[in-house]
């Protein structure tokens, strides 16, 4: 197969099949774990923007993500704003989530920036926990209202709407990204990861590049954020916690770090498998290690991820993969 | 007034004692290994379900218990350097790849202790009943033993760097690992015992934390979080500068307890652990690298 079939003619195909979806999958649970799905690759492919594509170890992208989620309920519940302003609303406040952290992150190097970016995800919890009578403390909040359009109430139809809607979402997201990743900025953030010396010497800030690179990466995933807490019509500080994290951390390994449609593959790819397992009676905590062995597998044995495998398989035309995993300063 | 301060320093310093003996495990690692281990808190959680379960359940005694808890978190590190760490010695992403592994072992091992042992509360009883009045304090006896025991364990393990011939190959190993080979060090050795260590420490700590808190599977993550507050005040780099760390940071969350109550006191601290990232990279005791 040609790259230009590759990169334009497939993903094409996997869209179209995915618009065709509710026709088939007429009931709202199926539809329900698409929607998720498709949250989940919004989350994963724009983390893999600043890990993979600049390595920068931010192991504090979800917060973005719960940052999305607290700013829509609030907005759309305690304020009365309309809830699509209040979606769109969460990717800025997500977006100055992002700048905040950038700040000491431009300055860190190797392991201080996991634990800076990492403790900052539990500042926001804490702020959350702490501030009860806004957020609802460790209870959350509930019966955020829903999405309408006109008349028509998003409830409706078995999910149709959100299931369109988060489509959208994610088609919006990915384009951006191939944007993003494909610009002259694009290159200059891979130059970042694989010569940091050399970037700097050829005239790119780094720290203006990571900076950048940060709250690109959490404009999406603020507004996917905004979308969970409208769709879900809850709030809960559990976002915030390891269990999440890991996960969305398991799809950017499987998919693929550095590259736009592996973590996206992975992250419906997973979503569907934990959800089967959690059906399995005694699986529902197992299946949390099963993911974990399997992020371990693929750092043992495909670095580049399950889907650099099956490039180096399939398209044998294609230069040699970029080195797998991000890597930051010496 | 002054009972409340000298209250709120005792309470402070068992705070400091728990954070030492958990921040200078993470050290050891740190420094000999250069992997950042993020299943520290989750051996913590074992130490203390082996310590109850053979102490409680099968009812050989507490301090068997204890010894055993450490025991087995000890081995638990060792395999973990063995099976997630080793493979990735030399790889110029090991810094992050072990983050990963290590992320995947405290997910297995919080989940398997859930499977294994059940969401139920869990307690030791204390290694010493009674109370303890320090001035116009009162902390129990058992907190009282942490308070001692952890700066003597600090202490040895200080001596074990500085005066045994394997504690100086450790610190060969985290210098230099190609010289240290070439001088005759085992380097997977080195690391082996750096982590069994550092786990065994881990594991100590749970066991006696599980007569003061609850034992839960996830009981693990909050110590390690103030842990991690703890090695970047102090920065990693050095065994002294984390322990100090340790007890400033006990002292200031107790005070901070004090002033502006429990819903804010951790907010402030990742707060103030923000601001010092910013303006001193390597910690308030660390020094330039």
């Amino acid at each position: 197969m040609k790259p230009a079939a590759r990169n334009i003619v497939l993903p094409l195909v996997c869209l179209a099949a995915l618009l065709l979806v509710p026709v088939f999958a007429i009931d709202s649970y199926t539809r329900h774990l698409f929607i998720i799905a498709f949250l989940y690759a919004i989350i994963a492919s724009n983390w893999n923007l600043s890990l993979g594509h600049c390595g920068v170890f931010n192991f504090g992208h979800l917060t973005f993500f719960g940052v999305g989620v607290y700013t829509a309920a609030i907005l759309a519940k305690t304020l009365g704003v309309n809830p699509w302003i209040a979606i769109l609303a969460s990717g800025a406040t997500a977006a100055a989530a992002a700048f905040l952290i950038a700040a000491p992150v431009a300055r860190l190097k190797g392991i201080y920036v996991v634990l800076v970016t990492f403790a900052f995800g539990q500042l926001v919890m804490q702020l959350v926990l702490s501030q009860a009578q806004i957020t609802g403390g460790a209870e959350g909040m509930v019966r955020i209202p829903y999405l309408r359009l006109g008349d028509y109430s998003f409830l409706k139809d078995y999910k149709l709407g959100y299931y369109y809607a988060a489509l959208f979402l994610l088609v919006v997201s990915t384009l951006f990204l191939l944007a993003v990743v494909r610009s002259p900025f694009g290159k200059s953030l891979k130059a970042v990861r694989d010569a940091e010396e050399y970037a700097a010497a050829r005239g790119i800030s780094i720290s203006r590049q990571r900076v950048t690179v940060l709250v690109l990466s959490a404009i999406f995933t603020g507004i996917a954020g905004g979308f969970y807490a409208i769709y879900l019509r809850v709030a809960s500080p559990d976002v915030f916690g390891f269990g999440t994290l890991s996960l969305a951390l398991s799809m950017v390994l499987i998919g693929g770090t550095g590259t736009v449609y592996g973590p996206i593959a992975a992250a419906l790819a997973l979503t569907f498998a934990t959800e089967a397992l959690a059906g399995i009676r005694g699986l529902e905590e197992a299946r949390f290690i099963l993911i974990a062995l399997a992020m371990i597998l693929v750092l043992r044995i495909a670095p580049g991820g399950l889907l650099g495998i099956i490039e180096k398989l399939d398209f044998r035309d294609r230069k040699p993969a970029a080195p797998a995993v991000a890597r930051n300063g010496p | 007034m002054i009972d409340t301060l000298i209250a709120t320093i005792v309470s402070g310093l068992v705070l400091g004692s728990l954070y030492a003996m958990m921040a200078s495990g993470l050290s050891v690692v740190w420094t000999t290994l250069g992997v950042f281990n993020f299943a520290h808190g989750a051996l913590m959680m074992i130490g203390a379900f082996v310590a109850w379960t053979v102490s409680e359940a099968v009812g050989l005694g507490l301090l068997v218990g204890v010894a055993s808890g450490t025991l087995v978190a000890a081995l638990i590190g060792v395999l973990i350097e063995r099976l997630l760490v080793r493979p990735y010695y030399g790889n110029r992403n090991m810094l992050l790849i072990t983050v990963m592994t290590t992320l995947a072992a405290m997910i297995i091992l919080e989940k398997g202790a859930q499977m294994i042992w059940g969401a139920r509360l869990k307690q030791l009883p204390r290694l010493v009943d009674g109370e303890i009045s320090i001035f116009s304090a009162t902390i129990s006896a058992h907190e009282a033993i942490l308070v001692v025991l952890a700066p003597l364990i600090l202490l040895s393990i200080w001596r074990f760097n500085v005066r045994t011939n394997t504690g100086r190959s450790l610190r060969a190993v985290g210098q230099n690992q190609r010289s240290a080979a070439l001088i005759g060090i085992d380097v997977p050795v080195a690391f082996a015992i750096a982590f069994g260590l550092s786990a065994a420490l881990a594991g100590l700590t749970g066991a006696l934390l599980g007569s003061i808190r609850f034992i839960t599977p996830s009981m693990g993550a909050e110590p390690l979080v103030k842990a991690m507050i703890v090695v970047i005040f102090g920065g990693l780099g050095s065994l002294g500068a984390t322990a100090g760390a340790a007890y400033v940071i006990g002292l200031i969350e107790a005070l901070l307890i004090l002033w502006l109550g429990l819903y804010w006191t951790p907010f402030v601290l990742f707060l103030m652990m923000i601001v010092v990232l910013i303006f001193r990279p390597n910690g308030i005791f660390g020094g330039r690298q």
